[in-house]
Order: C-alpha cells, then sequence, then structure tokens
C-alpha cells in the first residue's frame, strides 16, 4: 500500500511538469492548427541552458528560473517569424516536416555545444520531504509547484486578460477574430512564444531531476504528445487532467514492466482512448 | 512516349552499377535504391491520399527484424526473409490502418510516430529475442550484386506501381480521398477499403526493403531499424521530387542522397543538422517539388496521363463529328 502511493504521488508530480509541455502545445496548435514537433527540444535548451547557468556560471537555481523562460520566449518568436509562420497555411505535412528538421537541427547543435554526455547539477534540490508518509524529491516537489502554479497562471490569463481572449479567439474562429479587430499573425507569433517559453520552463525545472542531455526532448515529446491526445486536442483543462493521469500510468507501468514499457503503456493508453473517443477525454473536438 | 525512354535510360544506368561500378558506387547505389523505395512507399499514403505518414520506419524496421531473425535463426535465403518481411508488414498494415486510418490529420501524425517509438521501445527491452540495444549482427553476404539486383527490382516496381496508380481509377479515388474526404465518401468512394489498401501498399515494400537494407548491413538495431532521421528524409524526398508525382519520389531520392553522401563525407559532426537544414529549406523554397519545374521546362507534360490521352481521343472524335457532344474532363 505504502508502495503505492508513492508511486502515485510520483506519478502525480511527474504529471505536472508534461502538463506545462502539454499546455504549451496544445495553445500553439490550437491557434495555428501546428503540431509543433521542436517542442521537446525547446525543453531541452531551457535544460541545458540552466545547466550552464548553474554549474559553469554558478548562479542560483532561482534566476535559472527567471531568466530561462524569457529567453527562450524570444528564441520561440525568431523561429516563429521566421519559419513556423510561413507553413500556417500550407497542407499539414509542410508544418510537421517543418518542425520535425527544426527538432533535428536543434538537437545536432545541443550535440555539438554540449557533447553526448548526461549534464547533472550536483547538489540541487537534493533533500526530500515527507509527504503522508511517503518520502518525495525535493526536486520534484518543487518541479510540480512551479508547474502547475504556471499552467494554471497562464489558464487565469486566458480567461481573464484581454490578450488571452484573443488568444483563445483566434484558436476558435480565426476569420471572427480577425473581422473583430484581432490581429491574428500577432496572436500566433505570441503564442508561439508563450509555448516556448513554457517548454523552457518545463526544462529547468527537470534538470534537477533528470541530467540534461540534448536528447531528452524527444523523450518527454512523445509522453507530450500522448498527453494532449488523451487529454484532448484544444482542451486546456484536458491537458492537466491527461498529463496527471499519464504521469500515474508511466510510473505504475514503470514499475511493474520496466521503464521502456512504462513509456509504451502510455502510448497504449492513448491509443485505446483514440479509439473510444477520438477527440479525447476533454476535447471539443479538431477543426479541420 | 518520354516516360518509357526515361525509365529505360535510367534502368540502362542502374544496371551499369555493378558491371563497371566499384565497391563504393554499388554500397551507395543500395542506399539510394532503398530511399527510392521508401520514398515510392511514403507517396502512395502520403502524396496521393494525403495522410501525413510518421510511422513508415516502424514498418521498415519490423520488416527489418523479422527478416534477420529468419536469416538467423532459421537460415532463411535473404531474399525469402525479405518476402516473409514484406508479408508481416502486410499483415500488419491492414488492422493497423483499419485502427489509425479512422483518425485525422495530425492525430494520425503523432500517434503512428508514436508507435514507432512504442516498437523501438519494445525491441530495446525485448533483449532475449532482438539483442536489445547491442543489436543482432550476421555473417556479410558475399555476394552484394544480387541483392543490388533485388532492390533495382523493387525500385522499379514501385515507380511502375506509381505509374499505375496515376493513371488508375483507384488513383484518382486516393485523390479525391486527399482532396475532401467527406466529398469522397458522399461520391460513394469506399474511402476505408481504399485507404486502408494504400496503407497496405505502402507498408509492404517498406517492410521488404527493411528487411534487404538489414542484409545489406549484416546488422540491426534499434536506433539504425526505427531511425527517426531516416524517416523525416523519406518525407524530405517525396516533398523535394513532388508530392503525389510519379517520377517525384525518385528525383528527389536521388539529389537528397547524393547531397546526403556529400554531408556525411564532408561534415560528419553536424551531419543531422545540416540534414534538418535542407529539409527545412525544401519545406520553404520547394513545396511544389522537383517536377513542378521539370513541367515549366516543357521536360515533364503538364496534368495527368489519363486525362490527357482521354482528351486526346475526345478531341479527335470531337473532330470528326462536327457536334462536340460530350466534354472532355478538364485537366
Amino acid at each position: 500500500m505504502n508502495t503505492f502511493l508513492e508511486l502515485l504521488l510520483n506519478g502525480i508530480l511527474l504529471g505536472g511538469v508534461y502538463a506545462l509541455m502539454a499546455c504549451g502545445l496544445n495553445l500553439i496548435f490550437g491557434v495555428m492548427r501546428v503540431i509543433n514537433f521542436a517542442h521537446g527540444e525547446f525543453l531541452t535548451l531551457g535544460a541545458l541552458a540552466t545547466y550552464s547557468l548553474c554549474v559553469t556560471f554558478k548562479l542560483p537555481f532561482w534566476s535559472a528560473l527567471l531568466v530561462v523562460p524569457a529567453v527562450m520566449a524570444v528564441f520561440g518568436y525568431a523561429m516563429q517569424v521566421t519559419l513556423i509562420a510561413r507553413v500556417i497555411n500550407a497542407p499539414m505535412i509542410m508544418s510537421l516536416l517543418l518542425t520535425y528538421a527544426l527538432s533535428t537541427v536543434l538537437v545536432n547543435i545541443g550535440l555539438y555545444v554540449y557533447g553526448g554526455g548526461f549534464k547533472g547539477i550536483p547538489g540541487l534540490l537534493t533533500g526530500s520531504v515527507k509527504v503522508l508518509g511517503v518520502g518525495l524529491s525535493e526536486a520534484r516537489l518543487v518541479a510540480f509547484a512551479v508547474a502547475i502554479g504556471a499552467s494554471l497562471a497562464v489558464f487565469v490569463f486566458l480567461k481573464r486578460s484581454l490578450f488571452g481572449k484573443a488568444i483563445r479567439a483566434v484558436s476558435q474562429e480565426p476569420e471572427i477574430a480577425s473581422i473583430s479587430g484581432i490581429s491574428v499573425a500577432r496572436v500566433r507569433n505570441a503564442t508561439f512564444a508563450l509555448g516556448a517559453a513554457m517548454a523552457g520552463l518545463a526544462g529547468v525545472l527537470l534538470a534537477p531531476i533528470y541530467a540534461a542531455d540534448p536528447q531528452m526532448g524527444s523523450r518527454f515529446l512523445i509522453k507530450v504528445f500522448a498527453v494532449v491526445v488523451v487529454g484532448g486536442m484544444g482542451s486546456y483543462g484536458g491537458a492537466i487532467a491527461g498529463a496527471l493521469l499519464l504521469g500515474v500510468v508511466e510510473v505504475l507501468g514503470g514499475y511493474s514492466l520496466g521503464q521502456m514499457a512504462g513509456s509504451a503503456a502510455v502510448y497504449l493508453v492513448m491509443i485505446a482512448v483514440l479509439l473510444i473517443r477520438p477527440r479525447g477525454l476533454f476535447g471539443v473536438g479538431v477543426r479541420a | 512516349m518520354k516516360f518509357p525512354l526515361t525509365v529505360g535510360a535510367a534502368a540502362l544506368l542502374a544496371a551499369a552499377v555493378p558491371v563497371f561500378g566499384n565497391d563504393y558506387a554499388l554500397t551507395f547505389t543500395i542506399q539510394l535504391f532503398v530511399f527510392v523505395v521508401l520514398a515510392y512507399a511514403w507517396n502512395i499514403i502520403g502524396g496521393y491520399t494525403g495522410y501525413s505518414h510518421f510511422g513508415q520506419m516502424g514498418f521498415f524496421g519490423i520488416g527489418a527484424y523479422v527478416g534477420m531473425l529468419l536469416m538467423l535463426h532459421l537460415k532463411w535465403h535473404w531474399a525469402a526473409a525479405a518476402l516473409a518481411a514484406g508479408g508481416v508488414g502486410l499483415v500488419l498494415a491492414v488492422p493497423l490502418g483499419v485502427i489509425m486510418l479512422r483518425l485525422k490529420g495530425p492525430f494520425f501524425a503523432i500517434s503512428l510516430f508514436g508507435l514507432t517509438r512504442v516498437f523501438e521501445a519494445v525491441s530495446f527491452e525485448w533483449s532475449t529475442f532482438t539483442g536489445g540495444g547491442a543489436g543482432l549482427y550476421l555473417p556479410p553476404i558475399d555476394n552484394q550484386k544480387m541483392l543490388y539486383a533485388a532492390l533495382a527490382l523493387l525500385s522499379l516496381a514501385m515507380l511502375l506501381l506509381t505509374w499505375w496508380i496515376d493513371n488508375s481509377r483507384f488513383g484518382l479515388q486516393l485523390q479525391t480521398i486527399r482532396d475532401d474526404e467527406g466529398a469522397a465518401e458522399a461520391l460513394g468512394i469506399r474511402t476505408t477499403r481504399l485507404k486502408v489498401t494504400a496503407f497496405a501498399l505502402s507498408a509492404t515494400p517498406a517492410a521488404a526493403c527493411g528487411a534487404l537494407f538489414a542484409t545489406h548491413l549484416a546488422f540491426i538495431d534499434p536506433p539504425t531499424a526505427f531511425a527517426p532521421v531516416m524517416e523525416v528524409t523519406t518525407i524530405a524526398m517525396v516533398l523535394l521530387g513532388g508530392l503525389g508525382t510519379v517520377l517525384g519520389p525518385a528525383i528527389g531520392a536521388l539529389v537528397f542522397t547524393v547531397l546526403n553522401e556529400l554531408l556525411w563525407t564532408r561534415f560528419p559532426d553536424l551531419y543531422y543538422g545540416l540534414v534538418g537544414i535542407v529539409v527545412i529549406a525544401c519545406v520553404l523554397f520547394m513545396p511544389r517539388g522537383m517536377v513542378s519545374l521539370l513541367v515549366r521546362a516543357r521536360l515533364v507534360a503538364p496534368g495527368r496521363g489519363a486525362f490527357r490521352r482521354i482528351a486526346a481521343t475526345s478531341a479527335a472524335a470531337s473532330a470528326s463529328a462536327t457536334p462536340p457532344s460530350a466534354a472532355p474532363p478538364a485537366p
């Protein structure tokens, strides 16, 4: 029973970071109908940048929490303006191929600059805290709290602020949004920057838990794809719920069947959901 | 008739490689043919049917493992193993197609991408059977020329299959599904059956090709069998040549393989990144493919062969009979 509780809590903690990734991916998909295959590499860049800041430049961890998302937002904006914006209206395969190729380029740059090994950050958030009689690692708790906090903050921003409403309008009906005076292009650029910043923040949070390496992004991204599909494409709350669910599935599956099988279990859940309810558990259905 | 001439000249050139070329030329051409087969196979489902297939390497990898295991444990001849691998690809593609092709656009793409990663994870994990991360080794076959011939024949078969699709009712129905699936269904096209057929036609050669590639390398491990970079390269080849065209995949594969070779030998450290940059350039600057350039240069006739023939016969008929009765379908 205690083991089960420990796995359950660890799954939920893992799910928090997935939620942050999935929400960004979902926002980008919502406003542009573009699946960003390079989203995982934004996470990688965040994690590697954290390693550089904390180990190479010996800056405190909180500075990475502030600096990295800002830098990733600028980077995402640049990628959007130079590359992604040019294929939004092209057939789906173009944007898929473009972001896939972008991810290959970013992985290669990461390998070239940082080398292939794992980059751990020694002595950072190594303690553990007892919750419900279960010892949980400090790094995971911090990651969960910050990730869920950031996801909810973005959620409130979408619901309450004027710009958030513009984002939702563009994802529901770009033409009518444009008629209402919303600059669709600006909303798309800003949303991509926001998504990149969220992925970068996820990278910062993962850096103390897992050692960073240039290929970590794709390992996370395939699970985040599953999260987005299970939760429902375009549903923000669904992404959070799906993330927590699949985090638990992965940890329980990984414990009982092995690490690789845990990741496979995530995908089997996704395929099962797609068969029974293709729009996802909380999805609103996809406008073609 | 330019088409048979072009194909004939290419076939002669290909036949000259094992006779006159050295080992390097042979290896290079074998890899070229692997990509030609993969590009044609992808073109059927991705180009003609319009489904963004990101799981072709799944079939390729499974074919590679099936072929490898048959050769290793049952001592099968590589040709028989490749046929069996193709068969496994077919048997797998039909139920998988029925399930997966219900999904549209991005869902189809990321589900198949994910499924391929699951296959890769399984081949890592199931090490008693697949050798895990260490991979499987085979005594190299001494005569690569027969392998070359097999791949050349498979490439030719894929070219002819694509030519047939381009000129058949089946191909037109696939293109209708690509352009508007709802309208296709309303016209009475059996979309599911046709999509699954196209998916199987694309998976079978990919799996057979995987077995032949494993024979060529005499080695297979999960990152080689399910290589994501091969996936993206194949798709980029079709795009570079021309999506949904007969000659596009071959042209794209040829240009891209030459480019690959140059990049790989000059910049091994930056190879993957440079491939990515080439793919990005293809997407941004060449979305209609090189075939469209050939059409503009009047080296390839525009429109579809089948339509041209219908138009030619009805134009001849209307010239003899004064009132033009049935208007020819627009190309």
